[in-house]
């Protein structure tokens, strides 16, 4: 690490996280653990087809049946569309013509327990007329394909177009060409927490919501949209959170739903999802098909690349198109390219929404930095070569202008690949054993227009207790901890002592949430400058008091004394006693808003500034495959991330590793959804595979650090470059092991034997050596 | 539905009668009916180990137990490890070492390391990933709940880790 962490008494440091002790005893509640008097559980109907029009629901016995409150349809809702951008508005909460999936909301129930609402369903009576419906983006593209969205011809839902320099010439002119075809079905979070939300509503009005999410504001406003509420009555309240991964953004239909059930009733209702409900029903990775065109000179550097992309998107929008861009935008951030082609198309289908996921677009990118390894061996070059050739400095603009301030990737591959011995390796490991490299990079937060930024406040207790007010939610990653070590930097006082009021939208002011990566880049800004200036008036009151400037002060262990003379000083509790005797009590504002281009968007004009700052990855994995079984053996990670500043270098560690778990070892290995007639095969833990502790390799992280000039005390993002790059780097390792390259991912044991026995394989065992196939005949 | 029964349950230590339907699981009565809702309910067919809790000191799935069968049983949860003295070592050793992300496996992943620690104070990583091979958890690849469970090794001062 090159910072010096000793400026600091808490920042960079690894102190325990301060939500950690509720976890670890069983009193951190979840929103399936809160309960209310009088409550009613409710539960939701949904479609049984991929694609039927609804011709009539009759709710009456359902409606009769003892200990039912309340039975809600689409006729009892405003009929609201939903949609992340003000183009994509093509979900309502509770279908009211068409279901367009196996899951589909059609209507909700309300009952005094979880058996009676269970039966109520069964009571409702729908009328369908099955249609013909779309399950792949071949089918969804045909000529005459049914349609799921009637406006929108060939189920063509999104499309990005990007084209930057002259890529034909440059392809015309390129030593070496290659096309290849890249494929991965649709993954899945498998957060821990399967969905629940509470809704409670008061005599005046307003309406409490718990539930999982990823920004209290970026669900209380949809939230007060279809419910045709003010926000102000839409109180979204700080609970545990079990995961997200890009997955909890969004509205749920389920928000709605309890929360209309709890109005219809005046009582407060609580709906649980099932692990199956949760995975069929929130969001999924999207499946996609990729397509680069990539043009080399006789050095490696990338003359062009032309990609086309088509994501199966399921039946609605969700976050189409950033969905669309960001497999794009991560690569043209880690490898520079001045002639560009980016063609992205999200289809709709007859399967479950797919939304934003941590290793989205592992097709995208496991591709690229395959290919590269291809027309590495092909021209003779060294693998590692070709990527720092290729990979991204500081100060430089990628492709579509986005200046990339702080860049610590040839820092990260360098200590990778000697930390991993790639360059030993390579090419020299026994047979069946391979090593890969990937690299990846991703943003801090998008251009997210009125909501792209976070206020803060801090306030004083007279005793000198310190709040911080802020909307940045904590999913799990520890957010809660970077605010509290900030804040505490800032004002001298123990972490332990800074009280927490978070991500309850009655209380905290805007906030981006934390998808996006931007949390700590914007939430931890805003909590900064709020310490900041609330540190400010302090030291004003102090000064007066000591006849000191206050330029000379400094807050350390709860005093505010004189640089270098710590007998000169009072107590912070005093100085805050102080200032309200005087009239001047203090009270900290901050707010930060990522400085970003708001011309950029991402279908109509795909240019300017993207983001900030941009966190960079690379990651090296060995693996040894058995020929027999085809399965796959990590034998050791090695992930690097330049995360500006590691505020909490434990924390950020736990971030590479779980990424790594979830990327590589899930998201390369055994991670994906199978399907039959639009339902899904495996949406529990017993037959989708997610990493177990047996399974995993030994990993170890390595922080860079470049201190982004921008960042709160220089740090950025952590942890989703690892998550990406690992993916790219197991595909890699398992293409040098085998000697062949799988181009659909995830590399399953079935398809590595199939490449083992049946085809011819290509990679190279050692580059260079012109004898590409030999350990295999051996 | 069938009638309630009266089952007499002993749990962190405490006897306690619970009037409830002979089919609820370990997992609804101890959630519902005792308010002890740090067990979680992760999928409800034994896959995930979140719902873990201990029933004669052995890590067992609440979700695929009958609370009938949990009669006369000591079961413990995870409400029920600290003591007035503190927290448990297993505890203590998931907050120091960041073993603890977003929670939700938390508990029973505590629960099936404290039963590893107490029938084999030294465990090698191997056991320990055994001992928690069931336990699902999301968000921190395990790396460093190996790490704390591997701390409370009596094993470790000797330089045997
Ligand atoms: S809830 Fe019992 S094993 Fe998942
Ligand atoms: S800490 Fe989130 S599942 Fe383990």
């Amino acid at each position: 690490m090159s910072e010096d962490r000793t400026q600091y008494k808490y920042i960079g440091r690894s102190l325990p996280r301060v939500d950690s002790r509720a976890k670890a005893t069983g009193q951190a509640r979840f929103s399936a653990d809160l309960s209310f008097p009088r409550m009613l559980v409710g539960k939701v109907l949904r479609s049984p087809y991929p694609h039927a029009r609804i011709l009539n629901i009759d709710v009456t016995r359902a409606k009769a049946l003892p200990g039912v409150k309340a039975v809600i349809t689409g006729q009892d809702t405003h009929g609201e569309k939903w949609g992340v951008f003000p183009y994509t508005r093509d979900m309502q909460m509770l279908q009211t013509e068409k279901v367009r999936y196996v899951g589909d909301e059609v209507a909700a129930v309300a009952a005094v327990d979880e058996d009676t609402a269970l039966e109520a369903l069964g009571l409702i009576r729908v009328d369908y007329d099955i249609l013909p419906a779309v399950f792949t983006i071949d089918e969804a593209l045909a000529d005459d394909a049914p349609l799921v969205h009637e406006d929108h011809p060939r189920n063509r839902n999104v499309e990005v177009n990007i084209d930057v320099g002259e890529v034909d010439v440059a392809l015309l002119g390129a030593y070496l060409v290659r096309t290849d075809t890249f494929t991965a079905p649709e993954d899945d979070y498998f957060m821990a927490e399967p969905y629940a939300v509470c809704a409670r509503p008061d005599a005046d009005g307003n309406i409490e919501v718990w539930c999982p999410n990823a920004g209290p504001h970026m669900k209380a406003k949809p939230l007060a949209n279809v419910l045709k509420l003010p926000m102000s009555r839409v109180r979204v309240r700080k609970i545990a959170i079990g995961g997200a991964f890009g997955g909890r953004s969004e509205i749920s239909p389920a928000d709605f739903l309890c929360s209309l059930l709890a109005l219809k009733t005046g009582r407060p209702v609580k709906i649980v999802y099932t692990r199956e409900e949760n995975t069929i029903t929130v969001r999924q990775g999207h499946g996609m098909v990729v397509t680069h065109t990539t043009g080399m000179d006789r050095e490696g550097r990338v003359a062009a690349r032309s990609s086309t992309a088509h994501l199966d998107g399921g039946a609605y929008s969700s976050t189409g198109p950033i969905a669309v861009s960001v497999p794009f935008l991560c690569m043209e951030q880690t490898y520079r390219l001045e002639n560009v082609r980016f063609h992205g198309v999200r289809v709709y289908t007859n399967k479950p929404v797919r939304g934003m996921i941590r290793i989205h677009g592992r097709a995208y990118a496991c591709g690229v930095d395959m290919q590269l390894d291809m027309m590495a061996a092909d021209l003779g070059l060294d693998p590692v070569d070709v990527r720092l050739k290729n990979a991204r400095r500081p100060g430089e603009t990628t492709a579509t202008k986005s200046l990339v301030g702080s860049c610590g990737l040839v820092e990260c591959i360098e200590k990778v690949v000697e930390k991993s011995g790639f360059r030993e390796k390579y090419g020299r490991l026994p047979k069946w054993r391979g090593i890969g490299l990937g690299l990846n990079s991703v943003q801090t937060g998008f251009p997210l227009g009125i909501r792209g930024g976070s206020q803060a406040m801090i306030k004083f207790n007279e005793d000198g207790g310190v709040s911080v007010i802020s909307g940045v939610v904590d999913n799990g990653q520890g957010n809660d901890q970077m605010i509290v070590q900030i804040a505490a930097e800032v004002l001298g006082v123990p972490p332990n002592e800074v009280d927490l009021i978070t991500a309850d939208t009655e209380v905290t002011a805007n906030d981006p949430g934390s998808y996006s990566m931007v949390s700590t880049f914007a939430g931890g800004n805003a909590v900064r400058l709020a310490a900041e200036d609330a540190r400010r008036q302090l030291f004003e009151v102090a000064a007066d008091q000591l006849e000191a400037n206050p330029a000379d002060l400094v807050a350390r262990d709860r005093k505010i004394f004189v640089k270098g003379s710590p007998q000169r000083g009072l107590a912070l509790a005093k100085v805050v006693r102080l200032a309200l005797i005087q009239g001047r009590p203090v009270m900290g504002q901050g707010s930060y808003s990522p400085r970003v281009d708001h011309g950029r968007e991402w279908v109509s004009n795909p240019e300017g500034q993207l983001s900030e700052a941009f966190s960079f990855g690379a990651t090296a994995a060995e693996v040894e495959v058995d020929p027999e079984t085809g399965q796959v053996k990590v034998l050791n990670v090695v992930a690097a991330q330049d995360c500006g500043y590691a505020l909490n270098p434990m924390v950020v560690e736990g971030q590479f590793e779980g990424s790594v778990a979830m990327g590589g070892q899930g998201g390369m290995l055994t991670e994906f959804h199978a399907w039959a007639g639009g339902h899904c095969l495996n949406p529990t833990q017993l037959d989708y595979q997610v990493p177990l502790a047996v399974d995993m390799p030994p990993i170890t992280p390595i922080i860079v650090e470049t201190i982004d000039p921008n960042g709160p005390y220089g740090a950025k993002e952590a942890g989703m470059s690892v998550a990406m790059s690992a993916a790219q780097a197991y595909a890699c390792a398992v293409a040098n092991a085998i000697g062949h390259y799988i181009k659909d991912f995830p590399l399953t044991p079935d398809k590595i034997v199939e490449a083992i026995r049946t085809r011819a394989p290509r990679a190279p065992r050692e580059f260079g050596s012109g004898n590409l196939f030999d350990h295999v005949k051996k | 539905m069938p009638d309630a029964v009266v089952l007499d349950l002993v749990v962190n230590g405490e006897s306690i009668q619970v009037l409830a339907p002979p089919h609820l699981t370990l997992l609804e009565v101890l959630r519902e009916k005792l308010e002890l809702t740090g067990a979680k309910e992760g999928c409800g067919e034994g896959a995930c180990g979140s719902c873990t809790v201990l029933m004669d000191g052995r890590p067992i799935r609440s979700c695929l137990t009958l609370a009938v069968e949990a009669a006369g049983h000591p079961i413990t949860t995870i409400e029920g490890l600290a003591t007035e003295e503190g927290l448990h070592p297993v505890q203590e050793a998931f907050i120091q070492h960041g073993a603890i992300q977003c929670g939700f496996c938390t508990p029973g992943m505590i629960l099936s390391a404290k039963a590893l620690m107490d029938r084999n104070p030294q465990p090698a990583e191997a056991d320990i990933r055994e001992a928690i091979g069931a336990n699902i958890c999301r968000c921190t690849g395990y790396a460093k709940i190996v790490e704390a469970i591997s701390s409370l090794s009596s094993n470790r001062e000797d330089g045997h880790e």
